[in-house]
């Protein structure tokens, strides 16, 4: 259908879209690229002498990038579970009739506009804190010590606080793919008598499955890269308990301030966050073709 | 939408849909009202939740010291001014491969959507140097370049879910009567895909809007947004829960209230090609 | 791609040269200033309407940060040459390291009456480098011990003005009171060199251990870090706050403001802020000692720092900034904030004429025992042991930033309790060799 005259013209107007992409992933990566071999730290200027391996094997030793490799994959899995299960949960309750739809939908919806800082901040400080924090709070009313919760479970607080935040989404995406969901096929089977149950598992779950791909991909792109949340409330600790990959590149090259190290742990960074693209890819590609 | 719900399971549907939302909702409503108390009321044992004196002094006492306005203006800048120039890029990208489909379309657009799994902090120091020598530190043009190019697969991505869903025998009717191919995007496409454009928009209008890594690492203080406006407040200073409250409203309440109006439309293109 | 890096660079070298241009002195100019979100950071920034006046062409823009973001955007716009600041909020640590490598402004030609003679000798030797001045300080503190007479009183214990570690113990685990939301004592947790680890690090000064032995080797494996470090866990474990590993010096100061601390051991700075009526509840009932030291130990930990103001050689408008840093360090601007706040709000510990003033010290219940805290604290030998490094609860190498926070964040998971003492310390001391390795100071 498409003539070459077409095809040329598309290829005109993706072009922009594709070269400035190019330029923004190239250079900034050549330049990395490069770091990573020298011995290069901005505290201590001078030569940057080229080092071969030597940042790559230093950074891939680190105690610490174990750690925060489990911690970034526990970071994401924990978050997609909670917000798909939580987000299906919460679709398939506003797809009721209720009273107040339009209310409760801003609700539910607000925490998506919060900034990660923001909302970083006021959960760290005014529902976490053991001491003046609303939890504290709870728990006292109830006769129970306060619980330390970025203390005790740094990383579980994390995946609590960005759930809130991505939650919304979810249920967004999931409402909306619910609500296309043709009536007549429910009530139909409705009146075949199948309880509301099986409604659920045969024949809504199933129409979900697009939506809920496209929420995994979505959300994995900025989970990956989760950072503010990290930064205000724990600093990656106590110890590395929170420290993801991000948070180890950033520690390396912006704490410490060693340049070369730091370049090495982001490239690692990328090649690993482009394994997981592919992936990813590879399911969604299958599911959106269809 | 014809089946009769007895009142009882609507009531039941309201009780437990509420309350699950005012739980969801309920750290921003707090944050809010304790932007109205004093410092004291704000730790006070047990917490006061509305019968305290309202008290606007820490809205006062942000402001003073840190400019306001002067943040916000430029978080409107950037990311209005991203978000547009994203959409000029992606506009035509978006048409060109949701209508003349290739073989390598969705592979372009994977790839896009992969550069967005850049980590950050990996390339930092490289852009920091870069625009140094540009002289694009702590200017907005600098952000909105920055903030563009990291939105743009997503801007694409969304414009070109939406484009598909478009019914070509629209355009073939179009090209029958001799519309070239630029009268095809402008008189026919554009109108039908308003609503698309709309949401990618105020999509990406948030996304830029709460974006805290370059924003704060590229800016100082003439091109600093409200994520480094909220970062002066990151630590207590004594007493501070009510201005950290206040400074957050402030920073939140301009995209909140945006997000609330504009909801309906936002909603309608989040889809992502989730729907078929 | 080697062609991309080297064109990059290229057009880096011209552009450097091109912006190279300097700003008259008579034309308006604006001062970015980057502080820390500190007290009196705060309210030099609420003061500005009193330079801005006397100098019409001058606008002033802040950029007030937390102490850690701070750091790592001065650093880094410093580093790389950027000139995004004009002035810099910056610490001892730094001010030396940076001042040898050429990144700061010197500072010679100071206004006349500024006087340099007055500032505390401590101060003024740790901020200079071959006979040039590189930063003027803002405030200066030593560390000391603050704690609520009434609860001591109510508990039947007493703290000497020189009390031991085991004085403190005591006390701490008297006034301790849970149910109440009372806690003996707290103390810096949040990881950081310059939080936990300046701590931790006077602290084990006071019990005989340093850093690292003549050769560079890291001394973690010492009985005497075993011993400092255990206490330290001790005592916030079972006396001190919950969450005190995420608390540092601004979180310590708002919870014993609410009255939650019986004790807190932290910089001398913070009296001003614990005594002032209109912030903290406690005001009335602060006592002060000085820094802990252990038995037999005849060493108070050492601490000494002080917030300065310097000037990058890559700012554009260096005379108006030095304008500026000399009037903010001023015994000019020290009269402003007497004026304005009253002279327990002065800032302390950078002039000796502070001290001799009957006003201040009349006002200033603390001002006494801040500047014996600091006439105490030695920075050439902060350990009774020998030591290759000078700094008191600081290394003062440039590694020490990158290893000093890995250590802290081993001893707070240590008091998070993910780990025991002995595990962190041998962690500590496994990190410090790997980056002194790497740093080729020992093989």
């Amino acid at each position: 259908m498409a003539t070459q005259h077409s095809r040329a013209a598309a290829r005109f107007m993706i072009a922009p879209s594709v070269i400035v992409l190019l330029l923004w992933m190239a250079v900034p990566l050549a330049l990395t690229l490069y770091f990573s071999f020298l011995r290069y730290n901005l505290l201590m200027p001078g030569e940057n002498p080229f080092v071969g391996w030597e940042n790559y094997s230093y950074f891939l030793t680190d105690p610490a990038f174990q750690t925060a490799i489990v911690n970034t994959l526990i970071l994401v899995l924990g978050v997609l579970f909670i917000t798909v299960l939580g987000g299906i949960g919460l679709a398939v309750l506003l797809d009721q009739p209720m009273w107040g739809t339009g209310i409760v939908r801003i609700m539910v919806i607000s925490p998506f506009f919060v900034m990660p800082t923001v909302s970083a901040l006021v959960w760290k400080n005014m529902f976490m804190n053991p001491v003046n924090g609303l939890f504290a709070f709870l728990a006292g009313t109830f006769g129970m010590a306060p619980f330390d919760f970025l203390t005790q479970a740094p990383l579980a607080s994390i995946v609590g606080i960005v759930s809130w935040q991505w939650l919304p989404f979810a249920t967004l995406i999931l409402l909306t793919a619910m609500q296309s969901l043709d009536s007549e096929q429910l009530e139909a089977a409705e009146m075949d008598g199948a309880s509301a149950w099986s409604r659920f598992w045969y024949i809504k779950l199933p129409h979900l499955a697009r939506a809920i791909t496209v929420v995994v991909l979505i959300q994995t792109i900025f989970l990956l890269s989760i950072f503010a949340e990290i930064l205000v409330t724990t600093n990656g600790g106590p110890g590395t308990a929170s420290t993801n990959l991000t948070y180890l590149v950033y520690a390396e090259s912006l704490l410490r301030f060693d340049v070369g190290t730091g370049s090495a742990g982001g490239v690692v960074a990328i090649i690993l966050a482009n394994i997981v693209a592919i992936f990813l890819m590879r399911m969604i590609g299958k599911n959106l073709d269809a | 939408m014809a089946r009769a719900v007895p009142n009882s399971r609507k009531a039941i549907n309201t009780a437990v849909a509420w309350t699950i939302a005012i739980l969801i909702f309920f750290p921003i409503l707090w944050t809010v009202l304790t932007s109205f108390k004093t410092e004291a009321t704000a730790i006070a044992d047990p917490p006061v939740f509305l019968a305290f004196d309202w008290t606007l002094e820490n809205y006062t006492a942000v402001q003073e010291r840190s400019d306001y306005f002067r943040h916000f203006w430029n978080s409107v800048v950037i990311s209005l001014g991203s978000t547009i120039i994203g959409l000029i890029i992606a506009i035509p990208a978006a048409w060109a491969m949701a209508f003349v489909p290739g073989r390598q379309t969705k592979n372009v657009l994977m790839w896009m959507l992969s550069t967005k799994m850049l980590p950050p902090v990996g390339v930092l120091v490289p852009l920091y140097l870069i625009f140094r020598d540009w002289g694009l530190l702590d200017t907005r043009l600098g952000l909105v370049i920055v903030l563009t190019l990291i939105n743009l697969p997503i801007i694409v991505w969304m414009l070109y879910t939406y484009f598909r869903e478009i019914p070509v025998d629209i355009l073939e009717a179009a090209r029958m009567d001799g519309a070239g191919l630029a009268s095809e995007v402008i008189y026919v496409l554009t109108p039908m895909a308003v609503p698309g454009i709309a949401s990618t928009l105020l999509l990406n209008i948030i996304l830029a809007w709460n974006e805290a890594f370059w924003t704060l690492n590229l800016t100082a203080a003439n091109a600093a947004p409200l994520t480094a406006f909220i970062a002066s407040y990151s630590s207590p200073e004594g007493l501070f829960y009510a201005k950290l409250s206040a400074a957050s409203t402030m920073a939140i309440a301009p995209i909140l209230i945006m997000g609330w109006f504009s909801q309906k439309q936002l909603v309608r293109g989040l889809t992502f090609g989730a729907v078929k | 791609m080697k062609t991309l890096t080297r064109a990059l660079l290229g057009a880096s070298a011209l552009c450097t040269v091109s912006l190279a241009a300097q700003a008259q002195s008579d034309d308006p100019v604006t001062l970015t200033i980057a502080t820390v979100n500190n007290g009196d950071m705060v309210r030099m920034q609420g003061l500005t309407g009193a330079f801005t006046e006397a100098h019409p062409n001058i606008t002033l823009q802040w950029v007030t940060l937390e102490e850690n973001e701070l750091r790592r955007r001065v650093t880094t716009d410093i580093a790389t040459g950027s000139g995004q600041f004009d002035v810099l909020t910056i610490g001892n640590y730094e001010v030396p390291i940076w001042g040898k490598q050429d990144w700061l402004a010197p500072l010679d030609e100071l206004p006349e009456g500024y006087d340099t003679d007055d500032l505390l000798p401590s101060i003024r030797q740790a901020l200079t480098v071959d006979d040039t001045l590189y930063a003027l300080p803002f405030y200066g503190e030593s560390a000391m011990v603050m704690y609520r007479t009434d609860l001591v009183e109510e508990a039947g214990v007493t703290i000497p003005d020189q009390p031991t570690w085991s004085d403190i113990m005591t006390a701490a685990e008297a006034m301790t009171n849970e149910a109440e939301q009372t806690y003996g004592i707290c103390l810096r947790g949040k990881p950081g060199w310059g939080e936990n680890m300046a701590f931790l690090t006077a602290m084990a000064n006071s019990y005989g251990a340093r850093w690292f032995d003549m050769d560079w080797r890291p001394q973690f494996d010492s009985p005497e870090w075993q011993s400092a470090t255990n206490d330290y866990l001790t005592m916030l474990n079972e006396y001190g706050p919950p969450g005190a590993a995420a608390n540092g010096f601004n979180e310590n100061l708002s919870l014993f403001q609410q009255g939650r601390c019986g004790i807190w051991i932290d910089a001398t700075v913070a009296a001003s802020f614990v005594t002032d009526p209109d912030e903290s509840t406690v005001a009335e009932n602060v006592g002060f000692a000085q820094f802990p030291n252990k038995e037999g130990v005849d060493n108070h930990g050492n601490w000494l720092w002080s917030w300065n103001l310097a000037i990058p050689a890559s700012s554009d408008s260096v005379d108006a900034a030095k304008e500026f840093v000399a009037w903010a360090t001023s015994k000019e601007y020290t009269e402003i904030v007497a004026e304005e706040q009253g002279w327990r709000a002065a800032p302390p510990g950078t002039r000796t004429s502070l001290y001799e003033n009957q006003e201040y010290i009349d006002a200033a219940p603390f001002a006494e025992m801040t500047l014996t805290s600091m006439e105490a604290a030695d920075t050439q030998n902060s350990s009774v042991q020998e030591v290759p490094y000078t700094g008191g609860q600081f290394v003062a190498i440039p590694e020490f930033q990158g290893i000093g926070t890995a250590v802290g964040q081993a001893i707070s998971a240590a008091l998070a309790g993910q780990s025991t003492a002995e595990q962190a310390l041998s962690q500590a001391q496994s990190i410090t060799e790997r980056e002194m390795q790497r740093a080729g100071y020992m093989d």
